[in-house]
């Protein structure tokens, strides 16, 4: 069980299909381990429903109704599934939530990690999002990050294991909002790797004295 | 903003508590339709669901940022999905304007990304069909009728807001800027709407809680 969430302005703009891509997957895996903000979000589409309705009409073209008909009675049409890209690629075993599954293959072990510390690396997840940068990181378990703050907002995602820092505990699932008033010095649980999923509109600004050393080579 | 014709109205009483289910008509017949194409690809049904869906649907690509053009290209792809799907609608467990809703959400979001394996598709944000839902949401839905009323019933300057995230996918900070008021204040008119939105689905869980012990 999650004790870290969303808050409920980012599940309303994900029941509003309004958040960027890579958000959007991190909010969605979230809801599939966390049964409360499921509800929620359930809540805000009904919502969403209620605004629909609250609409005023507008008219239609004269012949829609006609030319959406013809589409219907073109008997290929029922045999014909939409593109669902999501099913081509349907893991038997994979060690991610459902929805980066297609981003990504089976385990954690297979990701293309680089770095400058055997301590911490990252993986770089490519969507096609305008304003947020998706990262995999992982802390060698008992290890830290150096001292940190963020330039912009940053999400994470706890994929395995689990790390602290000053403001608690944090473990798989559970969601952390991260703003440039944190400084923080993220350190993973002894015994095991921490993973976590990333999403920053602006890379980390170290902080320590190493850390700032280390500032040109994390792009 | 027009108030939807609320026909439907249920009264009952229990003891010394009076409650009061409003439903639009529209939002039944809707139901009753889906479940015609449903059992026997009705095609008359598919007809009227599209008179009587369509121009809403269409308000709502509008105001989402559909060019006028292209906006009956999505109600269009949204309706063809409904016809396909509707077997997956579930009355007990969804309204149909909230199925509507989710349908024509998906559809705008993946609208010119098919088939691009790189891209994030509606599919890989909600993978699960309306078929998880649980018991909860049907206390959750027979609310929804309420909520909707009360939509109505916020103050212009809440509602604006609210609009402004389902519509237009801004954040409360860019509102804050587009209307040129503080953030503080944007957070504190949004979270009024919500508590008074919130307010009422709890009232209505309790009283629907005394029905079904009282096997209404």
């Amino acid at each position: 069980m999650a004790h870290y969430h969303p808050n409920h302005e980012l599940l309303m703009q994900f029941a509003a299909g309004q958040l960027g891509d890579a958000l959007g997957i991190m909010v969605a895996c979230h809801l599939e381990s966390c049964a409360e903000c499921r509800q929620t979000s359930k809540h805000f589409e009904h919502l969403g429903g209620d605004i629909l309705e609250s609409l005023d009409s507008v008219d239609i073209s004269p012949d829609f109704v006609s030319r959406t008909l013809a589409k219907i009675t073109e008997a290929a049409l029922v045999e014909v599934k939409l593109a669902n890209v999501a099913e081509k690629s349907t893991k038997s075993v994979s060690q991610f939530p459902k929805p980066l599954q297609r981003f990504l293959p089976d385990s954690l072990d297979q990701l293309s990690w680089y770095g400058f510390s055997k301590n911490i690396q990252q993986f770089d997840l490519s969507f096609s999002d305008k304003r947020y940068t998706a990262k995999f990181y992982k802390i060698k378990a008992g290890k830290e990050l150096p001292q940190h703050t963020h330039k912009g907002q940053e999400f994470t995602l706890v994929v395995d294991g689990a790390f602290s820092d000053e403001g608690g505990s944090y473990h798989k699932g559970d969601f952390i909002l991260a703003d440039p008033t944190i400084k923080h010095q993220p350190k993973a649980h002894a015994d095991a790797d921490c993973i976590c999923f990333a999403v920053m509109d602006a890379p980390l600004q170290f902080t320590g004295f190493f850390g700032k050393m280390l500032n040109p080579f994390m792009r | 903003m027009a108030n939807p014709e609320i026909t439907c109205v249920t009264v009952i009483r229990l003891r010394d508590v009076t409650l009061t289910l409003v439903a639009s008509e529209t939002s039944y017949q809707m139901d009753d339709l889906i479940l015609r194409i449903a059992e026997t690809q009705d095609q008359k049904a598919f007809v009227e669901l599209t008179v009587l869906a369509a121009p809403r649907l269409k308000a709502y690509a509008i105001r989402c940022g559909s060019h006028i053009d292209d906006a009956e290209e999505l109600v269009q792809e949204c309706l063809l999905t409904v016809w396909r799907k509707a077997h997956q609608f579930n009355p007990k467990t969804a309204r149909s304007t909230t199925w509507l809703y989710t349908i024509i959400r998906n559809r705008r979001i993946d609208m010119g990304r098919k088939n691009k394996l790189d891209i994030v598709q509606s599919d890989d944000l909600w993978p699960e069909a309306e078929s998880d839902l649980l018991e909860d949401d049907v206390v959750r839905d027979l609310t929804g009728n309420l909520v909707r009323t009360l939509l109505y019933s916020l103050p212009d300057e809440q509602r604006q807001i609210v609009f402004k995230v389902y519509f237009e996918g801004k954040s409360h900070s860019e509102i804050a800027g587009e209307l040129d008021l503080p953030l503080g204040t944007i957070k504190s008119r949004l979270r009024l709407a919500m508590k008074k939105l919130d307010t009422l689905a709890k009232e209505q869980v309790s009283w629907l809680t005394i029905i079904l012990i009282m096997n209404f």
